[in-house]
């Protein structure tokens, strides 16, 4: 059942086409990656489905049918930056949250502890380091349960360790089987926590699908040996692969589909060459990520 | 949309803040000492000709000019105080970004602009009641308590409702705090009056100027003075001013206006 569908969805800024006829749709359960660069049109595409900015044209739906207050009540989003009053503490700032929300006494104590905020609940926020501004954020998000969460570059700003808690407890959360939508332009992190992705440059979208459907199952093969001009040639003579790139003395290979690494080894050796350096890896989402922008 | 829900949820927000409680405390204080003083000094002026002493402000203190007067004070209070407090509370919303966050949470825009309106009425009724305390207080230290008048309370409450839906307003179209305070002060220091009197000699000798929003605004509380001072003040056309009762209806609409143009704004304009 789809909880978010996207529809042609455009924003102009006078000449300036943040959103291109952007259409897309999100699933229950799915853990969604908006990946794209930096100005690609991702916090523009959330915030108008938050409906902070309003959109030139196309339109979306959220869960069946429906728009305003009661969906967003059921979204828990973190757009941007953490937005909170400064003078207020933890406590305080969740209890305003879940008065918008409707949501009489929310279990802020267990908020807290999911985030780890419970110690320091009665200070100020703008005494909060920006790791803690980012968590507290998803507490916030947390309120009232939502269905689905937004989380816009969940990670920015984050030392590594904090980048590691803040995944650590997004993944959490999708394993509660909530919907959530990611944007970021860490390939890394949507790999890591995303079971789908969709890719956006210039406010168009470029693929989407299942991670395993944007990412290539054929392995690329590392492959080097002492004539390395040889094992080019041979290489070069047979239909093992469908690209060779030379860094500088190793070759890259990029296998024609059914073909496995071994092949490429006992290739080698039946025609006198001896690999000294074998390593099979599979295509990263930045490879792929780069070969889908750079179209 | 519960307007006792929207003003719990501004109390929370605001009470807590530093710089809101020093809005307040700068509205009570000054209003309280100006009073202290103008009693302290005004009552016991003595004027001294041809070897007569006479006490010409005394009647200022008297029942029901004491009222009018505290009102005349009271007004200066709305129109710098009251009206910059109005103005940081939109643009601390703004550069907290916290009103776009409460659309994210789950707010209506309306809600939002009626939650400021509803706190702005909030805050004008307290005004009103600080304006009676300090009057009764002031009647019960010279031992002559009096009713004060319904139609002066009214225009004492629609003064600071006013003042505060202006604030509100230039808050919003501005958003940025220190500019929008300085165009706000601006305005009701000098800006509207320069207009005024460019119009009046440069383009037409109308009493349409009388209407502008801090002339309507400041006719609710005329100064208490004796009616020979009065004919003389409305006899220049540039110091003339609108009788009350057309003040209260002009600053009626002038409100609704401001209050239109606030919730439009805010459901229209991106956050």
């Amino acid at each position: 059942m789809p909880v978010l569908t996207v529809r042609n969805l455009a924003k102009n800024y006078g000449s300036l086409a943040a959103l291109d006829g952007l259409s897309l749709s999100v699933e229950q359960g799915q853990v969604f990656g908006l990946l794209g660069p930096n100005g690609s049109g991702k916090t523009t595409l959330l915030a108008i489905l938050l409906e902070v900015i309003h959109p030139s044209g196309g339109s979306f739906t959220w869960f069946d049918g429906g728009e305003g207050e009661k969906v967003r009540r059921r979204i828990g989003a973190l757009l941007e930056t953490p937005n909170f009053y400064p003078y207020l503490n933890a406590d305080q700032n969740l209890s305003l949250v879940a008065s918008i929300k409707r949501r009489p006494n929310p279990p802020i104590d267990e908020l807290l502890d999911l985030v780890q905020l419970r110690d320091r609940r009665r200070s100020a926020y703008k005494t909060y380091s920006l790791g803690m501004k980012q968590r507290l954020a998803l507490a916030a998000c947390l309120v009232g349960g939502p269905d689905v969460l937004i989380l816009d570059e969940p990670t920015n700003g984050l030392d590594p360790e904090g980048m590691v808690e803040m995944r650590q407890v997004i993944q959490k959360i999708a394993a509660q089987g909530k919907t959530i939508i990611l944007a970021s332009h860490i390939l890394d992190e949507v790999e890591k926590i995303c079971s789908h992705v969709a890719i956006i440059k210039k406010g168009k979208l470029l693929a989407t699908g299942a991670m395993g459907s944007i990412l290539s199952d054929q392995p690329t093969v590392e492959v080097g040996a002492t004539d390395i001009e040889n094992l080019y040639r041979l290489l070069s003579s047979v239909p093992l692969a469908r690209k060779i790139s030379r860094q500088e003395n190793r070759l890259i290979l990029e296998l024609e589909p059914g073909r496995i690494p071994e092949e490429v080894n006992r290739l080698a050796f039946e025609h006198g060459i001896v690999l000294d350096h074998l390593v099979s890896k599979r295509q990263s989402l930045e490879t792929e990520f780069l070969e889908i922008t750079r179209k | 949309m519960n307007p006792l829900l929207l003003l719990k949820i501004e109390w929370c927000k605001f009470w807590p803040s530093g710089t809101f409680r020093v809005f307040i405390g700068l509205y009570a204080g000054s209003f309280a000492l100006v009073m202290f003083l103008a009693r302290s000094m005004g009552q016991n002026m003595t004027f001294t000709s041809n070897g007569a002493a006479s006490h010409p402000l005394a009647g200022l203190f008297d029942y029901p000019n004491n009222w009018a007067l505290l009102a005349c004070i009271g007004s200066w209070m709305n129109a710098f105080v009251l009206g910059s407090l109005g103005v940081f509370l939109i643009t601390m919303e703004f550069s907290n970004r916290t009103l776009r966050q409460s659309v994210i949470f789950g707010m209506t825009r309306l809600e939002a602009a009626v939650s400021k309106l509803v706190w702005a009425v909030a805050l004008a009724l307290s005004a009103t009641l600080f304006y009676l305390v300090l009057g009764f207080g002031g009647e019960i230290l010279d031992g002559n308590l009096g009713l004060p008048p319904v139609g002066q309370v009214a225009c004492f409450g629609l003064q600071a409702l006013g003042y505060l839906c202006l604030g509100n307003l230039i808050g919003l179209l501005i958003r940025q705090t220190a500019i929008s305070v300085l165009t706000y002060l601006a305005y009701v220091l000098f800006l509207e009056t320069a207009c005024r009197w460019f119009f009046y000699f440069s383009v037409a000798k109308t009493r349409l100027l009388l209407f502008l929003p801090d002339q309507v605004l400041g006719a609710l509380s005329p100064l208490p003075v004796p009616e020979s001072v009065n004919h003389a003040i409305n006899s220049s056309p540039l110091t003339r001013s609108l009788s009350t009762a057309e003040a209260a209806v002009a600053a009626l609409i002038y409100i609704g206006l401001f209050a239109a143009l606030f919730c439009r704004r805010i459901i229209k304009a991106n956050l």
